[in-house]
């Protein structure tokens, strides 16, 4: 089953840390965000191949997709 | 060939049976029921657990899905009544349908008085709820109203079921999306911690009981060697990282984490510190960059009552970058339900330290028992920041149009230059300690044994009320 991840707040992206395909395990930091003069890792909650649905640079709000992991 | 089909063991017991429950939570032969054999649905005993004296009862999903009448709920307020006679923590195991529909208005009076008896003993001693099976309805309630819920992974609480809610709104949805462990344990919040079966939902149970059943003396000799708490950080202040491994590294052994994922931006967990129960907050800055948000003070409002009332000493970790800003959060309460943290830190009297390892903006900063709130001792590392926002922010209101006139190519070495001046004049922790906000300055390797000195310097107290489920 496909998991998303999603943002949990408003963020800019600041690195995509894997790329699209790549095998990813629970834990593991996909992207950073920045928000609140912070860096926040996005971690994946599941094994899997990633997709990135998001480019660096990017606003993102809360809700929004960030990557699927199927 | 014939099927035959398989033997039936006459002599299986049944594991929804309340004393097959109940001998599981209790020390091995510690069990007395107070309660003959009857057909009211539910079983109180007593017992041990680990050597400490309990009360618990158990509703009896084998007679009519543990409905309850007015003799089982009668059984249930005695117990609670018994366990706040004795001083002891009481237990309760939930598997009911709920109020029991022959006996009408009867069985909703009986259980009205469950719920009243819990509210008295509420603050008084210890209650905890194991939801091992649908609690509907009344026995929704029931757990709701006690101070720590735990749910196993056949559990489910909801008010009415999915029948109910079909022929109502039309609506599809089966028990466990409605009330089963993910959605009360990240949604809702109504359930403190989440097992993987029955055994570990009692094993659980009896953790908490002995935490604050017997919550032992504070020996800050325990606690002198050297520990450094600051291992797990990364160097960078602006580096999120898991606070989850310096609250282990703060306690004596792994405590008991509550909420661990609802508001997982705040961790409230109960454990040992130098030989005492204690309640550790802390924000995690792996989780909305450690924000407060409206959801997150309530949570940590709710773990502060709990552990005033049960004079339980507090131990608050700061590393806030300040309130969650936006539209969301402000229609969601941020204000209302962000007061109840401060309400709650203020009215607690027990000891409560606080520690800021990196840093403490803003409204945040006064929320997370600050000194100003009566804080028992605030201590703070030596890179730590307090202040009413980040250094770099404030340059850039402050200094905005000196900022913009000078030439693009000097703009980044003022900018940096104003930081440092930011820093010195309003940030640092030098300024808190001149100001008294901050009491002292400490390493991350003597943290233990100070916050330890701390606790143990204070008068022990107990707050007068009780443990209302904000």
């Amino acid at each position: 089953m496909a998991e998303e991840i999603r943002a949990e707040m408003v963020a800019n992206v600041w690195k995509v840390v894997v790329s699209d395909g790549d095998t990813v395990a629970d834990g593991d930091t996909l992207v950073i965000l920045e928000s609140m003069k912070m860096e926040i890792p996005v971690i994946a909650e599941a094994d899997g191949a990633v997709t990135i649905k998001v480019n660096e640079g990017d606003v993102v709000q809360e809700g929004d997709l960030i990557a699927v992991i199927e | 060939m014939t099927i035959t089909p398989a033997a039936v063991d006459e002599t299986a017991v049944d594991y929804r049976d309340p004393l097959v429950r109940l001998r599981a939570l209790f020390d091995q032969g510690t069990l007395r029921t107070l309660t003959g054999q009857d057909d009211s649905g539910v079983v109180g005993a007593r017992g041990e657990i680990d050597g400490t004296k309990v009360i618990a009862f158990a509703t009896d999903a084998t007679k009519m899905g543990g409905a309850m009448g007015i003799e089982g709920c009668r059984h249930v307020v005695d117990a609670i009544d018994i366990a706040v006679r004795e001083r002891v923590p009481v237990i309760g195991l939930w598997h009911s349908g709920g109020a029991r529909l022959a006996e009408g208005v009867t069985a909703l009076d009986g259980v009205g008085q469950v719920f009243a008896a819990m509210v008295r003993a509420s603050g008084r001693v210890p209650q905890i709820s194991v939801v091992l099976g649908p609690a509907a309805g009344g026995a929704a309630y029931g757990p709701a109203l006690t101070d720590i819920v735990i749910m196993g992974a056949e559990g489910r609480i909801f008010v009415t079921g999915p029948e109910v809610v079909r022929s109502v709104t039309g609506e599809q949805v089966d028990m466990e999306r409605l009330g089963g462990p993910e959605p009360h344990g990240r949604r809702s919040g109504v359930v403190h911690i989440t097992t993987k079966d029955d055994d570990s939902a009692l094993a659980e149970a009896r953790k908490v009981a002995k935490l604050l059943g017997a919550q032992g003396r504070l020996s800050p000799a325990d606690v002198a060697e050297e520990r450094d708490l600051a291992a797990s950080m990364p160097p960078e202040a602006s580096r999120a990282y898991d606070v989850k491994p310096v609250v282990k590294a703060l306690l004596d052994e792994p405590g008991v984490e509550l909420h661990n994922k609802w508001s997982p931006n705040i961790v409230t967990t109960l454990g040992r510190f130098a030989g005492r129960t204690v309640g550790v907050i802390a924000n995690n800055p792996l989780r909305l960059g450690g924000c407060l948000d409206a959801s997150s003070a309530e949570k940590a409002a709710r773990f502060v009552r709990m552990c005033d009332s049960l004079g339980v000493p507090l131990i608050v970790l700061v590393d806030v970058p300040g309130y969650l800003p936006g539209l969301g959060q402000e229609w969601d309460g941020v204000v209302r339900r962000g007061a109840k943290l401060l309400h709650a830190f203020a009215e607690a009297v027990v000891p409560r330290v606080t520690l800021v390892t990196r840093k403490a903006y803003g409204g945040a900063y006064i929320a997370m028992n600050s000194r100003s709130l009566g804080a028992t001792a605030v201590f703070a590392w030596p890179n730590a920041e307090i202040a009413v926002m980040g250094a770099s922010a404030a340059v850039n209101i402050l200094h905005r149009k000196k900022l913009a006139a000078s030439p693009a190519e000097e703009r980044e070495a003022l900018r940096a230059n104003l930081i440092e001046q930011q820093l010195h004049e309003a940030g640092g922790v030098q300024r808190a300690l001149e100001i008294g906000v901050v009491d002292d300055i400490i390493k991350p390797t003597e943290t233990r044994k100070r916050i330890a000195e701390a606790l143990a310097n204070a008068p022990a107290a107990r707050g007068a009320h009780g443990n209302i489920p904000l």
